[in-house]
């Protein structure tokens, strides 16, 4: 055994600290290590196909927005599981990392272990919070792709019915079909910083997880009450329904852009609370 | 070595959590090497290495990932001293096996390989010795010993003042948030009561009578008396036990002459919150 720690010689002098880059990087080999991680990628791409096989061989749902049209049109299956998992799948998706990140320091007791090295936790909070977004898009997108492959190889490539009762041909359905996932982006990232600061503010990585998930079904419950017109668009659940005015006749994009804006604010405003919190509190646990 | 002693509530950790800048202080400043976390942020870490209580590592990761996790945060040279530290708290060898497996002992050394990966100057040691068995105790103070020197600073907080009196060569006291003393162990010494000696005999009376006739300081315990005094008059006064036909059953040492200043300090003596912090070497509070 041998040590070769110096004699201290005055001042010691500040050494280059590493950059953000470099905690995210750890960030993303803390993630890569835990098998929830491993697994939600697996399941990203294997639940979308056994979703498809199994409505491939079910009567058709016809009380959900394109459920009628699923044994139509291969581009009809991929809007009926978006219709479908925006309801709390997708919130799920987005929460069980984002809920995780940070309040799973406070179930190690690691935040000594991190915050006493010579990163900021400026630093800190960014690369979990770019690791946990990342991650969730990361997912989003293997599932868009996982759906929207598997429903065109299993149902066809048919023409795909649109909301005014147009048929949109096999050629122009897909980037329709592809630009209704991608609306997700923007709630998705939206509940992903909500997870984000449920997670920094009750370090508790189970309501961290579990809450995004409660507070997206009680936005449902309340964009379905009537009298709340204005008030629906400020929920974080219905820019998850902006996809629609992508498929009719004349197609409409306002509440695209609506549902990006209120998204923005609400990622905004998360992550700034959950900053300024991880940034003032005291760290005594552990 | 330097000692940080105090019970439980004295508010060394607290201290040691201000700082690595994990709480805040409400008022004051705190400085190692000049710096403060208030004008130098992190920067106030440079040179600085260390943990608190009990050190935590990612239970899921083996004991060299966690090490090289924790050297991309140091940035500089660290991640090239993950053998190296691992060599010196002898854990080459359990390296690859995940920290969850690892006993509390080991973890404790994991922990001294963390703060050495930064190369510090001053090495933090927040009651290192917690919580491990005999073996552990001894391997870690060893440990310790070793690194002290090689000419490296470490700041050792802990409640043990046998502990401290054993590896350190400066000592600061704490009780209720503030400094009780200041110095060398070999000053405090100085100030230490004699040796205390639990005697037990078929005839307490008559031995307290005995005690005090050589002058010695006689307290009543439960079972037997507590005499303090030098050795030489506690040697006599056995002797003089025997020669008075007393059955002698027990004589044991108490608490060390520097546990009974200890004791005395941080029980009874004021809390002195403008005693003098000048640190001797290294750093400076």
């Amino acid at each position: 055994m041998s040590a070769t720690t110096a004699v201290p010689t005055g001042t010691p002098t500040v050494r280059r600290r590493p950059g953000t880059a470099t905690v995210l990087r750890g960030e993303v080999a803390k993630l890569a290590a835990q098998a929830r991680s491993r697994a939600l990628i697996i399941g990203a791409v294997v639940v979308p196909i056994a979703v498809v096989l199994i409505f491939n061989t079910q009567l058709p749902p016809k009380d959900t927005i394109y459920g009628r049209h699923i044994h139509a049109s291969g581009y009809a299956v991929p809007l009926f599981v978006l219709a479908f998992v925006h309801q709390w799948v997708l919130p799920l998706l987005a929460a069980l990392v984002a809920g995780d990140i940070f309040a799973n320091e406070d179930q190690h007791g690691t935040w000594k272990t991190i915050l006493t090295r010579s990163v900021s936790r400026t630093q800190v909070f960014w690369a979990k919070t770019l690791t946990a977004a990342g991650f969730n898009l990361l997912v989003l997108a293997l599932f868009a792709t996982s759906t929207i492959t598997t429903s065109l190889l299993v149902v066809g490539t048919q023409p795909l019915p649109g909301l005014s009762g147009q048929l949109i041909p096999g050629g122009s359905a897909l980037p329709i079909v592809i630009a209704s996932w991608a609306t997700a982006v923007a709630p998705v990232l939206g509940f992903t910083a909500l997870a984000i600061l449920l997670s920094v503010t009750t370090r508790n990585p189970t309501i961290g997880v579990a809450a995004p998930v409660v507070l997206g079904m009680v936005m449902q419950l309340l964009s379905s009450l009537g009298g709340l017109n204005k008030a629906r668009q400020l929920l974080l659940t219905t820019p998850f329904e902006a996809w629609h005015g992508l498929l009719t006749q004349h197609p409409f994009h306002a509440p695209i852009v609506t549902g990006a804006l209120v998204s923005a604010g609400w990622l905004v405003v998360c992550l700034a609370f959950a900053y300024f919190h991880l940034r003032r509190r005291d760290i005594t646990g552990g | 070595m330097y000692g940080v002693l105090g019970p439980n509530g004295a508010g060394k950790t607290t201290f040691l959590r201000m700082l690595f800048g994990l709480i805040r202080p409400d008022h004051g400043t705190l400085e190692v090497f000049g710096r403060s976390w208030r004008r130098h942020g992190v920067n106030s870490l440079a040179g600085v290495a260390g943990f608190i209580e009990s050190p935590k590592f990612y239970p899921g990761l083996t004991g060299r990932r966690n090490l090289q996790l924790l050297a991309g945060l140091d940035g500089a040279d660290a991640a090239s001293r993950v053998g190296e530290v691992l060599d010196v708290v002898g854990l080459t060898d359990r390296q690859r096996d995940k920290v969850r497996g690892y006993s509390f002992g080991m973890r404790q050394r994991l922990g001294v390989a963390s703060a050495l990966l930064r190369d510090p100057q001053l090495l933090v040691l927040d009651e290192p010795a917690n919580g491990l068995d005999p073996a552990g105790i001894r391997d870690m103070r060893a440990l310790i010993r070793r690194l002290a020197d090689t000419g490296l600073t470490v700041l050792l907080s802990s409640h043990d003042m046998a502990e401290v009196e054993h590896i350190c060569d400066n000592v600061t006291i704490m009780r209720s948030g503030s400094v009780v003393h200041h110095g060398s162990i070999v000053a405090l010494r100085e100030q230490a009561p004699e040796q205390a000696h639990r005697i037990t005999t078929t005839e307490d009376i008559r031995t307290e009578e005995l005690a005090r006739a050589r002058g010695l300081e006689v307290s009543g315990v439960n079972d037997g008396l507590a005499i303090r005094g030098p050795q030489k008059d506690v040697d006599a006064l056995v002797a003089d036990i025997v020669d008075a036909g007393i059955a002698l059953r027990g004589l044991t040492r108490d608490e060390t002459p520097l546990e009974a200043l200890f004791f005395m300090l941080t029980e009874s003596a004021p809390a002195s919150p403008t005693a003098n912090l000048d640190a001797p070497a290294g750093a400076r509070r």
